[in-house]
């Protein structure tokens, strides 16, 4: 018999028989191909986008020269005169926000008369001469194509606090830079950023001979201690890295979907084989081998999977463009500046995602298909065997469950591998493979045990529904675990998720306590520091109605390789009235009194654990010029950035870093006075700045807004493996309509009427539903406590405490039963339709 | 003369000096060494140039030209920050392999910023970035760092300075006001290395500084230049320029200079030379200019009669296409007579306006675009 006549015969034909079913298991397997590859897509575009310094305007830059706080304007002079035959190329870099638009774009600034004769400055295009007509133009901007802004005409800007027109010099492509830039020259840029005197990195293009890392120590050399030389492109390389956890996590989530499908292809082709062991034994009698018939069950996996596969590539392409949106808003509230880049399907991306989707199913269908392989040819050809012939072995599989929980217990104790949670990762699948082999045994005791309770609550159909269910226990065992499979990961996710809201909102209560903040309008990502003039700071701290001003000043920095904010906050100045929590649990007037004027620092929770830093240890940072040493005094509980903060007293930063003007101000109310009042006073005092005012209720609120922004992909993430699981019952509800129509013709012939017959299945999908949500809201709890104590502590060092996020948890439960009931409704309608005499006939 | 630096820096800029701000070249300008070896900010314009015919201990012939031009651009902003550019700094670096029939050259804008440029007399040093000149109590150190060569000379000066012209002023053309100060070191010896293609060269040799500073020195209706300096080997120096017009003619207002051994110097005007080109010239594929190189000189008084020519025709600083016009400037070599003795020598020759021509005199405002191809 010829391969493809058998395959055609024995898979093909049944599939196109069954339309429905078969397009639900595709859609299954498609839509966990398009989470994966959505994910991924997004993901490289939000990674792709974080550079540190503009490409084109980068040229061909070989080194960067940084410091924390910029370099004071003499390295450049000293760069320039060094004996090397380095092209040396000073650039201001910030981000400014276009009016009306709102959009944040990148400003560099950069030495216009100095590139005259570079590469660099003629890509800027027409007009750059116009700087060179009129050198100490302190106002004129080049604008990237992107803002569609004409040379002559003046662009709206936000910089710092604030706001005018600049006449638009020159207009350059900025194509490849993926979005709209601004250019200024230097001493522009200085003035308008309020940083005379210092820049914020200078470029190198060296020789190609010696070797770069030995022009980085001659460099090095040639500069104060506390002046970074380092590759360019290093700040990407970091902010990738820090990243690396957050795309991590995703992308695991993703294959969740994945995974639930993996479980309907098993189911799919378990009936399959179920339903076709006569046909396997006739093809067996008549010659095929084993290996062909195991082959042909392996085929219909690799149909779905490729079909679905396929689907789910054109699929998740769409559903990129959603996730990306999501992704960037995260990015830049929790991490970087960032703009996303363009989404770029490409052929390795494509290749992969189908390998994933074939080999998911395949892998998923051998059981299955190497039990139809096993199929005896007079077995099979005996009648009679038309329903499952359950070879479960509960007993056993029970205890290789507790076996692998036990795994998963002791999984959950080793430390992260660079930085990855892979144990962490590896006791959550253990423990989904465990509740996956004991849902068997769970499922026959429990609707044993409730049988007849259910035929009191629900009927005979009750009664029915519980026996056919344990009747068929693979089928049924397989559907529970799929569904509980996405149930847990909803559970685990919302535990999680509603565990570290609770905790960030309850250290805001302690944190948060001055009565106003200010901050300059603009971008609020996670890593720009615009500033505040320090004598506005200064006109409001004599207001009278202020008891205390806290002026805070943010700096990006680069510890060991990964991007952190330094900050100094004003302890001596806000002492009686600020009241942070440390983990030493020492009260917060005597760590205060630890910094004060000090080289001594508190660093915050998420730093110390990516760095291996606790209280008492020293920590080296470049300063300005300076490399400073440290000790760190206290570890504070954080929540506010990832990257992690290390917080010095003011009067120890400007020692070293003197520009004097705060990033954000925290202003305390005095007794008595009105908050309105202050309030309306500080309006005044900053009027003509673009400062924005947040109550302290406000500012709570903007940073929940944020927190829960940041978690919509990871709910979107765990809806479409729910909706996977759903669809999976639907279809295999169908299937189990068609299998028992025997039943069902026998039922109405006995005299059942349609409507409860349509019970019966109504009652099935309810059953699995409900022990899905059992056996998932267990395995969720546990996945959950390797969520937060695991997982999330070793990949972003945050102490979440456990809390129940009951409204979410019980609607979210509600509404999956719910849904598998749905699920019920079309199988029941078709079961309905069955003619009890055609059927009985086919005997 | 070297004029060039408004052949490179006014056709790009529209350096506008508002009246009063600078002084202008007046005769009997007091001389003071060493201050004057350093920079004249009251003086609009100034430059310091260097060239030089170099010899490697294996015979391998150099010439080399090191460039730093001062344009002043405003005395009356408050200098915000040290980016405040109240003065553009230009340098040209140009390296003639003439062994090896190859030609290199450099170019540099900058404002002095913080320490970029700039000409002091407190730490003795006119630089551009990491090209420099460190003068000594009796020498100067240059150092000019490439990509593709490095020089590292030492230059002793053997003659005292000569300050061209008469009463402390070179005439460029009619009227007052059109004068420079003009100052140069006619006999360097040079001592260094020069590194080229990661191949070091220790070599000797002569060479030649000029050092000029004014304010709006020339007239409307001069298009180009030629200039020459003469270095013969009785130890006698001989500078000659000639301004060439619009019509084709020469500009009265050209001359020269002759040093004798003893560091006397002579001016010359135009009636005592002959400066002519012989008819062979080099056309350049990149400026499309066609520069005569090959040149003859007679001094009759001085009974000097000798032949220029080049041992290397590729010496064009071809300027980036915006910024700035193209010249030649280049090593030469000199055979002729003084009286019936045979005379030898080496210098430098510059030709300029042969591209387009040079716009001088009054600042240059829109039409300095237009000029400069755009």
């Amino acid at each position: 018999m010829s391969r493809l006549v058998l395959f055609y015969r024995l898979i093909v034909r049944p599939l196109f028989r069954e339309p429905l079913r078969t397009g639900l298991t595709v859609l299954a397997v498609a839509l966990g191909v398009a989470v994966v590859l959505a994910i991924d897509l997004a993901g490289n575009a939000a990674a792709g986008s974080f550079r540190s310094s503009v490409e084109t305007l980068m040229g061909d830059s070989d080194l960067e020269v940084t410091s924390t706080g910029g370099l004071p304007d003499g390295i450049v002079g000293t760069l320039a005169t060094l004996p090397y035959p380095i092209r040396v190329r000073p650039r201001l870099q910030d981000f400014v926000t276009v009016e009306p638009s709102g959009q944040t774009v990148p400003l560099i600034g950069l030495d216009l008369i100095g590139e005259a004769t570079d590469q660099i400055v003629t890509s800027v295009s027409s007009g750059y001469e116009e700087e060179l007509k009129n050198p100490n133009d302190l106002e004129g901007v080049w604008a990237g194509s992107s803002l569609k802004v004409k040379a002559g005409s003046t662009i709206r800007l936000l910089m710092n606090d604030h706001t005018r027109e600049y006449p638009v010099r020159g207009v350059f492509d900025d194509a490849a830079e993926g979005g709209g830039i601004v250019v200024m020259d230097i001493a522009a840029a200085q003035r308008e950023l309020g940083r005379e005197g210092r820049v914020d990195s200078v470029l190198l293009k060296v020789p190609d001979k010696p070797a770069l890392g030995e022009w980085q120590k001659r460099l090095q050399a040639a500069l104060p201690a506390g002046v970074l030389t380092r590759p360019v492109g290093s700040r990407t390389a970091e902010n990738q890295r820090m990243l690396a956890a957050f795309r991590w996590n995703l992308r695991v989530l993703s294959y969740v979907a994945l995974l639930v499908g993996a479980f309907l292809i098993y189911n799919t082709i378990s009936v399959s084989v179920v339903r076709r062991r006569a046909e396997i034994g006739i093809v067996r009698a008549l010659g095929a081998s084993r290996n062909e018939v195991l082959g042909a069950f392996l085929g219909e996996a690799a149909f779905f999977g490729v079909i679905g596969a396929l689907l789910g590539c054109m699929l998740g392409r769409v559903i990129a463009t959603g996730a990306l949106k999501l992704l960037s808003a995260t990015v830049q509230a929790l991490y970087v500046s960032s703009r996303p880049g363009a989404i770029e399907l490409t052929f390795t991306s494509l290749v992969i995602a189908l390998l994933i989707g074939i080999g998911m199913s395949v892998i998923a269908a051998l059981s299955p298909a190497r039990e139809a392989g096993s199929v005896s040819p007079t077995e099979a050809m005996a009648r009679g065997q038309r329903e499952y012939a359950t070879r479960m072995h509960k007993g056993r599989d029970m205890l290789i469950a507790l076996g692998l929980a036990a795994g998963g217990v002791i999984c959950s104790v080793p430390p992260a591998i660079a930085g990855k949670p892979l144990f962490g990762y590896l006791s959550a699948i253990l423990l989904v493979a465990a509740s996956a082999l004991a849902i068997p045994a769970i499922t026959d005791g429990l609707l044993k045990f409730s049988a007849h309770t259910l035929q009191q609550f629900t009927g005979v159909e009750g009664l029915l529904a519980a026996r056919g269910l344990s009747g068929s226990l693979r089928r049924t065992s397989v559907l529970v675990a799929a569904l509980s499979t996405a149930i847990a990961m909803m559970t685990a996710i919302g535990i999680m998720v509603g565990s570290f809201r609770q905790t960030v909102i309850t250290w805001m209560d302690s944190q948060l306590q001055a009565d106003l903040y200010l901050r300059p309008a603009g971008s609020p990502a996670a890593d720009q520091h615009p500033t505040i003039p320090n004598d506005l700071a200064d006109q409001i701290a004599h207001l009278s109605g202020v008891a205390a001003l806290d002026r805070f000043r943010g700096y990006d920095i680069s510890y060991e390789g990964l991007p952190a904010t330094l900050g100094a906050a004003d302890f001596h100045a806000v002492q009686p009235f600020r009241k942070s929590a440390f983990l030493s649990g020492r009260a917060a007037n005597a760590v205060y009194r630890d910094l004060l004027g000090k080289d001594a620092v508190v660093i915050s929770e998420p730093f110390a654990n990516k760095h291996h830093l606790k209280r008492g240890d020293s920590i080296t940072l470049p300063m300005g010029e300076a490399r400073v040493q440290f000790r760190i005094v206290d570890i504070s509980f954080d929540y506010a950035s990832e990257a992690g903060y290390v917080v010095m007293d003011r009067a120890t930063m400007l020692r070293y870093l003197p520009d004097p003007n705060p990033s954000d101000l925290a202003v305390y109310v005095a007794p008595g006075a009105g908050l309105e009042t202050v309030r309306a006073e500080i309006q005044k005092a900053i009027a003509g700045h673009n400062i924005l005012i947040f109550s302290n209720r406000s500012l709570r609120m903007e940073a929940i807004r944020t927190f829960d922004r940041t978690f919509v992909i990871t709910y979107a993430l765990e809806a479409i493996s729910v909706v996977v699981a759903v669809i999976g019952i639907a279809g295999a509800l169908l299937a189990l309509v068609v299998d028992r129509r025997r039943e069902f013709g026998l039922l109405r012939f006995l005299g059942a009427a349609t409507s409860q017959i349509r019970k019966l299945i109504l009652v099935e999908a309810g059953l699995i539903g409900l022990l899905a949500n059992l056996v998932g809201f267990f395995l969720g709890l546990a996945l959950s406590f390797i969520l937060i104590y695991v997982i999330n502590k070793q990949s972003f060092g945050w102490t979440i405490q456990f809390h129940w996020p009951t409204l979410i948890l019980v609607s979210s439960l509600t509404g999956v039963f719910l849904a598998t009931i749905l699920a019920g409704l079309y199988p029941a309608q078709v079961a309905i339709r069955l003619n009890p005499i055609e059927v009985i006939h086919e005997e | 003369m070297r004029n060039k630096i408004f052949a490179v820096v006014s056709l790009m800029l529209v350096v506008n000096p508002v009246a009063g701000q600078y002084r202008i070249a007046s005769p009997g300008y007091r001389y003071e060494f060493p201050r004057d070896n350093f920079d004249h900010p009251n003086f609009q314009t100034e430059w310091w140039y260097y060239t030089g015919n170099l010899k490697a201990a294996d015979g391998h012939e150099f010439g080399f030209e090191l460039t730093f031009f001062r344009e002043g651009l405003n005395r009356k902003t408050e200098k915000a920050s040290e980016w405040s550019a109240s003065d553009l700094y230009l340098a040209h670096l140009a390296l003639s392999d003439i062994s090896d029939d190859k030609f290199y050259h450099r170019e540099r804008l900058n404002r002095a910023g913080p320490g970029i440029a700039g000409a002091s007399a407190e730490t003795g040093r006119i630089w551009n970035g990491n090209w420099q000149i460190l003068w000594n109590d009796s020498s100067q150190d240059l150092q000019a760092i490439g990509d593709q060569f490095a020089l590292q000379l030492r230059l002793e000066s053997r003659k005292q300075p000569v300050i061209h012209g008469l009463d402390g002023v070179s005439q460029k053309s009619a009227g007052a006001g059109h004068t420079s100060h003009y100052i140069s070191l006619t006999r360097l010896t040079v001592s260094g290395d020069i590194e080229l293609n990661e191949k070091k060269f220790p070599v000797t040799g002569t060479a030649w500084m000029d050092h000029e500073f004014f304010t709006q020195q020339l007239g409307a209706d001069q298009v180009g230049w030629d200039w020459l300096s003469l270095q013969f080997d009785d130890n006698t120096e001989l500078m000659l320029f000639r301004i060439r017009r619009k019509d084709g003619s020469i500009d009265p207002f050209s001359s020269g200079t002759y040093v004798d051994a003893a560091g006397k110097s002579t001016h010359l005007a135009q009636k005592d030379f002959t400066l002519l080109p012989l008819g062979e010239t080099w056309a350049s594929d990149s400026s499309r200019a066609v520069y005569p190189i090959h040149w003859q000189v007679s001094v009759p008084s001085l009974e000097i009669n000798v032949d220029v020519s080049t041992p290397l025709k590729q010496q064009e600083l071809a300027g980036k296409a915006a910024l700035s016009p193209s010249y030649w400037e280049g090593a030469i070599r000199i055979a002729g007579t003084r009286n019936t003795a045979p005379l030898t020598g080496v210098g430098y020759l510059e030709m300029t306006g042969y591209d387009r021509p040079v716009q001088m005199g009054q600042p240059i405002t829109g039409q300095a675009h237009d000029s400069a191809g755009r």
